[in-house]
């Protein structure tokens, strides 16, 4: 018989756990939307409609220029919007609007009941999605650099560095729009927030163009924002001729981004919480 | 002394609620201007739950038997008052309380949709750091009380209803909780289904110890499992303690059905008649005058059969709401 | 025409729902905002780095813009939500409500929603499509006038022969919807000169997804650069297309109702 006195029933260790915790949600992430790879793909097809419709009109601009603008060529266009699409598979995250769904779908409660902050569950859900995405979009990546043609000749460190940066892009995207996220707790505006978000990143994080076609002013804000180091800095990192050391602070860049944007979303998060315990969401 | 595991003193919990009316002058006037309303949803209720002690929390809807609930997981600050539950205060939400406690809510899914329960207890493994053989005990004996066994292999979404339950249950309690709170555990489920449910909470109770709080509106579930009610309406807490004793204090009644020989004859003088059925007359009688009443129809009338009974509990429980 | 008259009546009714979510006008416009904002960012951008882009000018490529964020609207208030509807319809069965009543099915599923703020977009075409007009310079005859109208007119049938199509199609293969998510990215193609497509991709977007059609014909008109076999050609797509349609909506309800196999 148990008492209130009693401890809990000895744990299995702390670090043990965590890692156990990512790897099995990684695996049921995996398992789930394999099943759903039908869906997935029809996804993909969609978003890659953007970056060929980019690539096609900055193609055409390069041709009737002399071949290049900016001095990029229209091989070099097609590299940098077919890896776009790698990138762009990789900073899918849990999007900021969905969380008004969540809460009204009481799911949210049982994540709060749960000794395991409710982001570990996301961070580690999406990330196991990525392995079915990846998968998926080779054969679809071989596809386009067939039509299409791309300049890629990367070095073995610019691989290196572009495979840590597409995953701090991930990171980097999921704290801010779980931060933005946080915002459907206290106002049903959170969606009008999120338009002018997208909008942002849009022009300032080389979804659109690489930031090199940018005026020299919107350059100078981009380095001030987070969102370039979310698409330009992992693509132009492949793509690119970035030397060692811009590659390396660009890396170093990303991770005080990173933890910033986290530490702001750690205390989004607390508010919000105490607004969701006091009305009951 | 040991401690009580449930402590709650004076617990209050108030929401600001937006007045709307119909109509679109209304509407557009909100707009501008909202106007609010305080709902007193729990108000200043105490009470205490010792170890083991298995207590049913009824009420009709919107009474704050789950907004209690609620409280005491931590999903909800109160607005007023105290609540401890195994000596942490819920609404600090500690990572050592929400591994000691579970809450399971009826009609709410916490298992993954499309994956076999048995992936999602893996789930829940990791993220209550149970070690795995504790892990594999604890979940074969809940399976194999809860009769799941060729269940938990299928995807959740393929199973029904009342199959989803008992495996939400199992994915529930596999970190060995010391307190469990139920709420409506078995709303929406047939009849066969909230009886298994029952019996499995009684077993669990006895074989683990463990404190249940039970909220429903099912009589039924009260009377299966608890040996202590507490009745709460408007936020309030009307009657706790023992079942038995609920029927003393608000129905101090018994009733009375009689087959007299002669269908027809009035029995008014004998106690207020409830209602006749074919010949059988069922008559309300104050519990001290039952012996009085009966020795006199036995006495008076040409009585065929005469049974003494006590009032349904949900006819005690209606007269309790009632008089509120 | 009967079909008219319920057309109406649904539509007053669908506005009136809508009026009383106030909130999502404002929502709607700031939504055009951004969308007419970074359509205006991209294209000073395209024309910073060039003067002329498949032939088309600055202006002339703003009336283009204009002319998809127009027909945008109109699919969004109009199209969009009735195929969203049937779709929702098909997949869960309850398609027999709009079957029993005693109007041409057909009519009856494309008209009884709209979201009817969905209008802010189209106003905010109109003023874009205006605006490039003035800077093109060159007046507009009345001949391109009736052009635009009637192409604008055509190519927004052509969209929803499409999307009744496509949402058809749903009788047989249930999962539609992916397909239908597809439409937003493809028809983004529309915001740009037909001429810049590789020609596969031109051919789909004109014959297979009509957003070129859709878009380009009226925007050709506008810029007085339409030729007669471009609109008679748009023409007979129309007609051709609608037929089809016609005959695949009856085709896929007698699978519905088990007339055939």
């Amino acid at each position: 018989m148990i008492t209130t006195d009693a401890a809990p029933f000895p744990q299995a260790g702390r670090v043990r756990s965590f890692v156990d915790f990512y790897l099995t949600t990684m695996r049921t992430a995996v398992a789930t939307q394999f099943q759903y790879r039908a869906a997935n793909y029809f996804y993909m097809l969609g978003m890659v409609a953007e970056p060929v419709i980019y690539l096609v009109v900055w193609t055409t601009i390069a041709k009737s220029s002399g071949g290049s603008v900016n001095g990029i060529t229209a091989d070099e266009f097609a590299a940098y919007y077919i890896v776009w699409t790698l990138v762009r598979n990789m900073n899918v995250v849990f999007g900021a609007p969905f969380w008004e769904w969540r809460i009204r779908e009481g799911q949210f409660s049982g994540q709060l009941l749960r000794p395991l902050h409710p982001i570990h569950y996301d961070i580690a859900y999406f990330a196991g999605w990525k392995v079915v995405v990846v998968t998926l979009w080779i054969p679809l990546a071989i596809g386009l650099s067939l039509v299409f043609h791309p300049a890629l000749h990367p070095t073995a460190l610019e691989v290196c560095v572009f495979i840590v940066a597409i995953w701090g892009a991930y990171l980097l995207r999921t704290a801010i729009q779980e931060t933005i996220g946080m915002l459907n707790f206290w106002t049903t505006r959170g969606a009008a927030v999120f338009d002018l978000y997208m909008a942002t990143e849009l022009l300032l994080s080389g979804r659109l163009v690489p930031l090199q076609l940018m005026p020299g002013w919107v350059q100078t804000l981009a380095n001030f924002l987070p969102f370039k180091w979310t698409f330009w800095f992992p693509i132009e990192s492949l793509v690119g001729d970035m030397s060692t050391q811009s590659l390396l602070l660009g890396l170093g860049v990303q991770v005080l981004w990173i933890v910033g944007m986290f530490t702001v979303f750690r205390f989004a998060f607390r508010y919000a919480i105490r607004h969701y315990s006091a009305v009951g969401g | 002394m040991v401690d009580p595991v449930v402590h709650v003193a004076g617990l209050t919990k108030v929401f600001r609620v937006p007045e709307r009316e119909a109509g679109l002058a209304a509407a557009a006037r909100s707009l501008v201007r909202r106007r609010w309303r305080e709902v007193r949803a729990v108000d200043e209720i105490s009470f205490e739950i010792a170890a083991g002690e298995v207590v049913g929390f009824l009420g009709p809807n919107g009474a704050g038997k789950t907004t209690t609930l609620k409280m005491l997981s931590g999903l909800l600050y109160p607005t007023g008052g105290e609540a401890r539950v195994l000596g942490h205060r819920p609404s600090r939400r500690e990572r050592d309380y929400l591994r000691r406690m579970t809450l399971v809510m009826g009609n709410r899914n916490q298992l993954q949709w499309d994956l076999p329960a048995l992936d999602s207890f893996e789930l829940n493994r990791a993220i209550y750091r149970v070690p795995r053989e504790q892990f594999r005990a604890t979940r074969d004996e809940l399976v194999e009380l809860l009769e799941v066994g060729d269940l938990v292999r299928k995807p959740v979404r393929n199973l029904s209803l009342g199959e989803r339950m008992k495996v939400e249950i199992v994915g529930a309690l596999l970190h060995q909780p010391q307190v469990l709170f139920l709420d409506e555990p078995t709303i929406g489920l047939d009849v066969t289904m909230q009886k298994r449910i029952r019996q499995f909470v009684a077993e669990y109770n006895r074989r683990h110890g463990a404190t249940v709080l039970l909220t429903s509106h099912y009589m039924a579930d009260v009377v299966a499992l608890c040996k202590r009610v507490i009745v709460i309406h408007h936020g309030r807490i009307l009657f706790d303690g023992a079942l038995a004793a609920l029927a003393d204090e608000f129905a101090a009644y018994k009733t009375i059905g009689v087959v007299v020989e002669n269908g027809a004859a009035p029995l008014d003088a004998y106690g207020e008649v409830l209602h006749r059925e074919d010949e059988r007359v069922i008559l309300r009688v104050p519990k001290n005058e039952t012996a009085r009443v009966a020795a006199r129809l036995l006495a008076e009338q040409e009585v065929l059969d005469l049974t003494i009974e006590e009032p349904p509990i949900e006819d005690v429980i209606e007269l309790v709401f009632a008089q509120q | 025409m009967n079909a008219i008259r319920v057309g109406w009546l649904y539509l007053k009714m669908g506005v009136l729902n809508e009026l009383q979510y106030r909130v999502n006008f404002f929502v709607q416009v700031l939504q055009s905002l951004i969308q007419v904002g970074t359509g205006l960012v991209m294209l000073s951008l395209v024309y910073s780095h060039t003067t002329e882009l498949n032939g088309w000018s600055e202006s002339e490529l703003l009336t283009l813009i204009g002319v998809q964020i127009l027909l945008g609207g109109l699919i969004h208030a109009f199209i969009q939500p009735n195929m969203e509807r049937l779709l929702e319809d098909v997949q869960q069965g309850t398609l027999d409500y709009a079957l029993t009543k005693p109007e041409d099915s057909q009519v009856l599923v494309s008209v009884r929603q709209v979201r009817i703020w969905q209008i802010v977009e189209m106003i905010s075409g109109l003023i874009l499509l205006i605006f490039g007009l003035t800077r093109v310079g060159s007046s507009i005859g009345a001949l391109d006038a009736v052009a635009f109208a009637c192409s604008l007119t055509i190519g927004a049938f052509l969209i929803y022969c499409f999307w009744l199509i496509v949402t058809t199609g749903a009788f047989w293969l249930v999962r539609m919807e992916h397909v239908l998510e597809l439409f937003e990215g493809v028809y983004q193609t529309g915001r740009w000169p037909i001429g810049v497509y590789p020609g596969w991709l031109k051919y789909s977007v004109t014959f297979l997804v009509p957003v070129a059609f859709a878009v380009t014909v009226p925007a050709e008109a506008l810029t007085s650069r339409l030729h007669l076999g471009t609109f008679l050609l748009a023409v007979g797509f129309g007609i051709v297309l609608f037929a089809f349609t016609r005959w695949f909506w009856r085709y896929g309800l007698r699978h519905y109702s088990g007339a055939s196999a």
